[in-house]
């Protein structure tokens, strides 16, 4: 308790360096945290991509029926599979040319169906990732009956490229922003140790020891990662009315955008403890 | 007890103590005196645990100070009483927080801490002063007040550095006065003063130091 009082009265005394130190760690957790909100609903738009997709599956041409079926029935034994339709090339050349419409006089120059048969494989919309498509496509392509696979493959791999450089983006900005915080509280925590050198000698002389000469530090380096960590929330919150969802609301291309609440309440919690870990580092060293 | 076997400090190649043994009986009250780089703030740092000897043994407070872990310090300090002519005392906090420290550092409850406080500054007279800053306050009384923290404990050796260098002489009679009286108590005292007049009348035992030599002593 008394080591509280004594972090509480250090942090109202240095009230305009601690507000600082705290200002610097709200405009960081919130950076921090903005990355983690794009990254998040990048994931989670990129997540029902394959249900997105429909994958073509080219019969070679003069396929016999038990070929198909056999075709037919591995198709629908895969796992990421939801739905498996066969269409005939006569079939697949009515729908072209009901597509067409007034244009279907194209069609008359070809005097056989140029079309094939295939297969329409709709992917299952829960737990599917874009690597098990890829896997379900070269399975596809590997059987003797089949000449080709078409499906979003350039969308795919660019989304796939995307995902891959925000997570290494927002991995990169995240490891650089949790230094930062950490050092600000080292900073912060170093200096008040050296303005109070003077009455820990005294403490000392008294027979405190090193616990309860640290433990205020440790207090106030929490104090300031909390406080930091509750003023990135509320610039979060206010992002949040009065940005996305204004931004939401006016452009529905993005109405698949959303913070997760969780966030909110993580904030001051991590700079809690990117706060204690700064003030751990900041005295750890030091002989006294 | 407090005694000192052989010890020896160097600083920089210059000899700051050297070969010095003696002995302070339990519940004695004894100077070690001599002129200014004599050893004498030397020798405190080494009793109170500050620094450690390059040769000889320590023993204060029951303890041997070469066998002493860091942390062990601190416990060991707790029985030991140290006051300093600068007074360091903690100018932010009132006469009644600077005494309750010595407590709050043990642990104690805040009852407790009351009762004692105001039992040691009625010894020291300045049971009126307890909501005053140290700066508000005198030479004489800041040091009663750092005389005050230093025997709230209870501590069973009481280390004093020049606790005069910087009073009139009443104020000395005064400070001279307390020590006897918690002397009386069974706190082994040394005092470290080249104020002749400090032992003349008071001293049992009383140490010269010079040049990091101990040159007697008189009984």
């Amino acid at each position: 308790m008394f080591s509280l009082r004594l972090a509480l009265q250090s942090v109202i005394k240095e009230k305009w360096m601690s507000l600082l130190s705290m200002l610097s760690i709200g405009v960081m957790l919130f950076i921090l945290v903005s990355v983690a909100v794009i990254v998040y609903n990048v994931e989670k738009l990129t997540a029902r991509l394959p249900e997105r997709l429909t994958v073509m599956v080219i019969l070679k041409d003069g396929v016999t029926s038990e070929e198909n079926k056999a075709v037919l029935a591995a198709i629908k034994a895969e796992p990421t599979v939801k739905v498996v339709t066969f269409v005939s090339k006569e079939k697949a050349l009515d729908e072209l040319r009901r597509s067409l419409k007034k244009d279907d006089f194209i069609l008359k120059g070809f005097a056989d169906n140029p079309l094939f048969d295939s297969f329409d494989v709709k992917i299952k919309s829960e737990g599917v990732r874009v690597d098990d498509v890829k896997r379900l496509i070269q399975k596809i392509k590997s059987m003797k009956a089949v000449d080709d696979v078409e499906y979003g493959e350039a969308l795919m791999d660019s989304v796939y490229a995307l995902k891959s450089g925000l997570r290494a983006l927002g991995l990169s900005i995240g490891i650089v922003f949790v230094c930062s915080v950490t050092f600000i509280c080292y900073t912060t925590v170093k200096i008040l140790f050296y303005r109070h050198k003077e009455e820990i000698e005294v403490y000392k002389l008294l027979g405190a020891t090193r616990w309860f000469v640290r433990a205020p530090f440790f207090i106030e380096g929490s104090i300031i990662g909390i406080l930091g960590g509750v003023m990135g929330s509320g610039m979060l919150m206010g992002f949040y009315y009065y940005f996305l969802r204004k931004l939401v609301a006016d452009i529905p291309m993005f109405t698949f955008m959303s913070i997760p609440v969780q966030f909110m309440y993580l904030l001051p919690a991590v700079g809690m403890l990117l706060g204690l870990g700064g003030s751990v580092l900041a005295l750890g060293r030091l002989k006294y | 007890m407090i005694e000192l076997e052989n010890v020896s400090k160097t600083y920089g190649g210059h000899a700051a103590l050297s070969n010095v043994s003696l002995k302070v009986e339990r519940g004695d009250m004894a100077f070690i005196t001599g002129p200014s780089g004599a050893g004498k703030t030397t020798l405190f740092k080494l009793l109170y645990l500050a620094e450690k000897p390059d040769e000889g043994t320590i023993t204060i407070a029951g303890c041997n100070a070469a066998d002493l872990k860091s942390s062990s310090i601190p416990l060991v300090r707790r029985n030991i009483g140290v006051v300093f002519q600068d007074f360091k005392l903690l100018n932010n906090k009132t006469v009644y927080d600077n005494i309750a420290l010595t407590l709050r550092i043990r642990g104690f409850m805040e009852r407790e801490i009351k009762e004692r406080v105001h039992s040691v500054l009625k010894m020291v007279n300045l049971r009126h002063k307890v909501d005053n800053y140290p700066l508000t306050l005198s030479g004489g009384e800041q040091q009663r007040i750092t005389i005050a923290r230093s025997i709230v404990g209870e501590p069973t050796v009481m280390l004093a550095d020049e606790p005069t260098g910087n009073l009139d002489e009443e104020n000395e009679k005064e400070i001279m006065r307390i020590f006897k009286q918690i002397n009386t108590k069974g706190t082994t005292i040394l005092i470290a003063t080249h104020n002749r007049a400090l032992y003349k009348n008071t001293a049992r035992k009383v140490f010269f130091l010079e040049g990091g030599i101990l040159k007697g002593e008189e009984e």
